[in-house]
C-alpha cells in the first residue's frame, strides 16, 4: 500500500492504519530504536509506541514522506528513553555522535534555552540542503540514524577516513552556519 | 546539555532529507586502482625483534635440522620481468605478457582500505616523537609483522591485534595480508617493492608445524631454526636482513642480536626503489638554506616546475606530490609557519591526508615550482611502547601473553622487544635507470596559469605510497 494510501486510512481513524504502517515501515523503526537503545525489548516498545504517537499527532498532520515520519517519532521516543538510563548504561552509538556533535557549537556561545527546536531544525535542513548530497547523506546517517563510520563507509564504498573527514569538515560548516544566523548569541 | 538540543533538532529536519540519506547507496563500486609512475627514490625499512622470550623448562624434543639453519625457504609468486629493448624483435609481446602480469596483481589491490585508522593512528604513535631528528616509519611493514604475530597468538593477545588492525578475526586478516602482500610484491625490473619475513626459531623447542606452515605459506615467510646465542645463527639473521634490505640498514642489523633465552625472533622487510617520472636536472640543483629545528642548515636542493602540479591544502598545511614510475606517489606535506610536523601528526585532517591524499577535495591543479632538499634519512625505533599505547599488552607481559598457536609445549612467553629500523633516501635520477616506455597516465589536468612556489626549506613530512595506494613509508624529515 502506498504512503498515501495509509496516511489517509490514519485521516479516516481506520485502525488498519497501523498494522499496514507496522507491516511497511515496522522493520525500519525497530532498526533505529535497536541502534540506539541496543536492547530488543526496549526498542520493540518504542517501535509500538510510535503507532501510538503516529495514530495521535495524524491527522491533524498529513507525513510526507511517511518513513520518515515514523522513523522520527521512534528516534525520538528511543531518545528520550535512553536518556533516562544512567549515564554508565547510555549506548556507545549515540554517546559518540553526541561527542561530536559538541563541534558544532561555538565555545562562546550558548544555546538560548527560549531558541525552539523546531527553529532549528529550520536552519538544519536550510544548511544540509546547500550541501552536495554526498556530504548530506553521511551527516544525517551518522547524526540521524547513529550508524557507525564503517557503515557509512560500506554504505557509500568510501574510506572510513574519507567518510570521517567529511564529517568533519561539515560539523565546522555547521558550526558556522549557525554562528551566522546568530541562533546560539 | 547543548549538544543534546541540536541531536534533537537533527531528528526534526525535513523528511524528504532522511530518506533520501537512508535509500542512497553507492552509485557504483570503487575500482581499485592502480598508478603508473616513476621516479628515483630508493627506501626500505625493517621490523625485527618480536624476541619472544620464555621461562626455559627444558625441551627436547628437537627437530632434525637437515642443512644450515633453513627449514623453509619462502616461494614467492613468478613474476613477468619488464621487457628490455624497445627495438628487438618481440618487445610487443614481451610487454603484453608484462601488462598482463600487472592487470593480474590488480585482483588483490583494495584489500587494506580498511586500514586507514591502523596507518593514521601508528603514524601519530610512532612518530610523534620527531621533535628534532629524522624520522622513518613503515606502515605497511609492521602491518605485515603484526599480522604474522596475531597468527601466534590466542585469546585477548591476539583479539588486542585484530582490534588494532580493524580485522574482524584471523581468517579475514590472513585473506587481507595475503593480498596486500601480493599487490605490493614488484621485483619486475620496472619497480622494486619487496617485502620479506622470517623466522628464527630456538632449535630447543618444540613449535606448532601448522603455525608455522601457515607463516610460510600465507606470508611468504622463510624459517629458520637454530642454536640461539650462538654467533653464526645471529650473522644468519644479519645477512638475512642486509639481502633483504640491500644492506642498507647494515649500521642497525649489525646491533641485532638473539641470545640463548630468545624463544622466536620475527622479521619482516621492505624493500621499495622507484624513479620519479619525471627526474630532476642536476643543473638546476641549489645551495640553500633548511631551517631546521635548532639551527640553519646549508642544503643541496632539487628544482624543478611542473606545469601539471598539483596542490593540496588542509587547514594547517600545504602538499603537493610527486608521482613514482609504475608505483604510487610520494607526497611532500609542508606544515604552515608556526606548525610543526609534531603537530600535524596530533592534527585529525593532516593525519586523513595520509589516506585520503588520493581523494583530497581540496585541492587544485597548477603549476608547482617544487624545490626540495636532497636527502637520507634513518632511524631505528622502538615500537614496544607506542604499541602498547594503542591497545597491544598483552603479548607483552608474561602473565597474560598467550602464544599457544605457536608453541608445542606448555611454556609462559612473551615480546621482548619490537625493533623497527627504516631510511629512505631521495635523488635527482634514482636508483636505476632503465630501458623502458613511460607509461602515461590518463586525466592530467589543463595547465593553469595561477602558480605556486613549494618550497621545503622547513621540516615537512613525506609519505610514499605503492601500487594499491597504501602508505609504505611514512617520514619526518627535521634534517636533511
Amino acid at each position: 500500500m502506498d504512503d498515501e494510501r495509509i496516511v489517509e486510512l490514519y485521516w479516516q481513524r481506520d485502525e488498519s492504519a497501523i498494522e499496514h504502517s507496522k507491516a511497511k515501515y515496522g522493520a525500519y523503526c525497530l532498526s533505529i530504536a535497536l541502534r540506539i537503545l541496543q536492547n530488543k525489548e526496549d526498542a520493540s516498545e518504542c517501535e509500538n509506541d510510535t503507532y501510538l504517537k503516529a495514530w495521535n499527532t495524524i491527522p491533524p498532520k498529513k507525513p510526507s514522506p511517511l518513513s520518515s515520519y515514523l522513523g522520527m517519532i521512534t528516534r525520538g521516543l528511543s531518545l528520550d528513553r535512553l536518556r533516562k538510563r544512567s549515564a554508565r548504561k547510555r549506548t556507545d552509538s549515540v554517546c559518540i555522535s553526541l561527542c561530536e556533535l559538541e563541534d558544532c557549537i561555538p565555545a562562546q556561545m550558548s544555546i538560548a534555552e527560549e531558541t525552539e527546536a523546531k527553529e532549528l531544525a529550520r536552519l538544519i535542513s536550510d544548511f544540509l540542503r546547500n550541501l552536495p548530497e554526498h556530504e548530506c547523506n553521511i551527516f544525517l546517517n551518522r547524526y540521524w540514524h547513529f550508524l557507525s563510520i564503517r557503515e557509512i563507509a560500506e554504505k557509500y564504498s568510501f574510506t572510513q577516513s574519507k567518510v570521517k573527514m567529511t564529517l568533519l569538515r561539515t560539523r565546522k560548516k555547521l558550526s558556522a552556519h549557525l554562528e551566522k544566523e546568530g541562533i546560539f548569541v | 546539555m547543548k549538544s543534546e538540543k541540536l541531536q534533537d533538532a537533527i531528528g526534526m529536519v525535513d523528511g524528504d532529507l532522511i530518506e533520501r540519506a537512508h535509500k542512497a547507496t553507492a552509485k557504483k563500486s570503487k575500482i581499485a586502482h592502480i598508478k603508473w609512475t616513476a621516479p628515483i627514490a630508493a627506501a626500505l625499512a625493517i621490523i625485527i625483534g618480536l624476541g619472544v622470550f620464555f621461562s626455559m623448562r627444558g625441551n627436547n624434543n628437537n627437530p632434525i635440522i637437515l642443512n644450515a639453519y633453513a627449514v623453509a625457504e619462502a616461494q614467492y609468486p613468478e613474476t613477468v620481468s619488464y621487457p628490455e629493448g624497445e627495438f628487438l624483435p618481440g618487445f610487443e609481446e614481451r610487454y603484453e605478457a608484462w601488462r598482463e602480469y600487472r592487470n593480474k596483481q590488480r585482483e588483490y589491490m583494495g584489500a587494506g582500505e580498511n586500514l586507514d585508522n591502523f596507518f593514521q593512528s601508528t603514524a601519530s604513535q610512532f612518530l610523534k616523537d620527531a621533535e628534532s631528528e629524522n624520522l622513518v616509519y613503515s606502515p605497511l611493514n609492521v602491518y605485515m609483522a603484526l599480522a604474522m604475530l596475531a597468527e601466534t597468538t590466542q585469546g585477548n593477545s591476539r583479539q588486542q591485534i585484530l582490534t588494532l588492525l580493524d580485522a574482524e578475526d584471523i581468517k579475514y586478516l590472513r585473506k587481507q595480508a595475503h593480498a596486500i602482500w601480493n599487490a605490493n610484491y614488484n621485483d619486475d625490473g620496472a619497480v622494486t617493492s619487496i617485502l620479506a619475513s622470517s623466522l628464527w626459531m630456538n632449535e630447543n623447542i618444540g613449535f606448532n608445524q601448522n603455525t608455522v606452515n601457515t607463516l610460510a605459506n600465507n606470508y611468504y615467510a622463510s624459517v629458520f631454526q637454530g642454536e640461539m646465542g650462538s654467533s653464526d645463527f645471529n650473522k644468519a639473521l644479519q645477512s638475512w636482513l642486509n639481502k633483504q634490505t640491500g644492506g642498507l640498514l647494515s649500521e642497525y642489523t649489525s646491533d641485532i642480536e638473539m641470545d640463548a633465552q630468545t624463544l622466536m625472533t620475527l622479521a619482516t622487510t621492505i624493500y621499495f626503489q622507484a624513479k620519479w617520472d619525471n627526474e630532476f636536472e642536476s643543473k638546476l640543483n641549489t645551495t640553500e638554506v633548511f631551517h631546521s629545528t635548532d639551527k640553519d642548515l646549508s642544503c643541496e636542493f632539487m628544482n624543478q616546475t611542473d606545469s601539471h602540479g598539483t596542490y593540496y591544502w588542509g587547514d594547517k598545511f600545504g602538499a603537493t606530490r610527486k608521482r613514482l614510475t609504475d608505483s604510487g606517489y610520494m607526497y611532500f606535506i609542508l606544515p604552515d609557519e608556526g606548525v610543526t610536523p609534531r603537530d600535524l601528526l596530533a592534527d585529525e585532517e593532516a593525519l586523513a591526508f595520509i589516506t585520503e591524499a588520493e581523494d583530497w577535495e581540496q585541492s587544485t591543479n597548477l603549476r608547482v615550482n617544487l624545490s626540495i632538499p636532497k636527502f637520507d634519512v634513518k632511524s631505528n625505533l622502538d615500537l614496544t611502547e607506542g604499541l602498547k599505547n594503542l591497545g597491544v599488552t598483552d603479548c607483552f607481559d608474561f602473565s597474560t601473553a598467550d602464544f599457544s598457536p605457536l608453541l608445542s609445549t606448555e611454556q609462559s612467553a612473551a615480546i621482548s622487544g619490537i625493533d623497527h629500523g627504516a631510511r629512505v633516501v631521495i635523488d635527482e635520477e634514482g636508483v636505476t635507470a632503465t630501458a623502458y616506455t613511460a607509461m602515461k597516465f590518463a586525466g592530467a589536468a589543463m595547465p593553469s596559469e595561477e602558480e605556486i612556489d613549494f618550497v621545503l626549506d622547513r621540516p615537512f613530512i613525506f609519505v610514499i605510497t605503492g601500487c594499491d595506494n597504501l602508505p609504505l613509508f611514512i617520514g619526518v624529515v627535521n634534517k636533511p
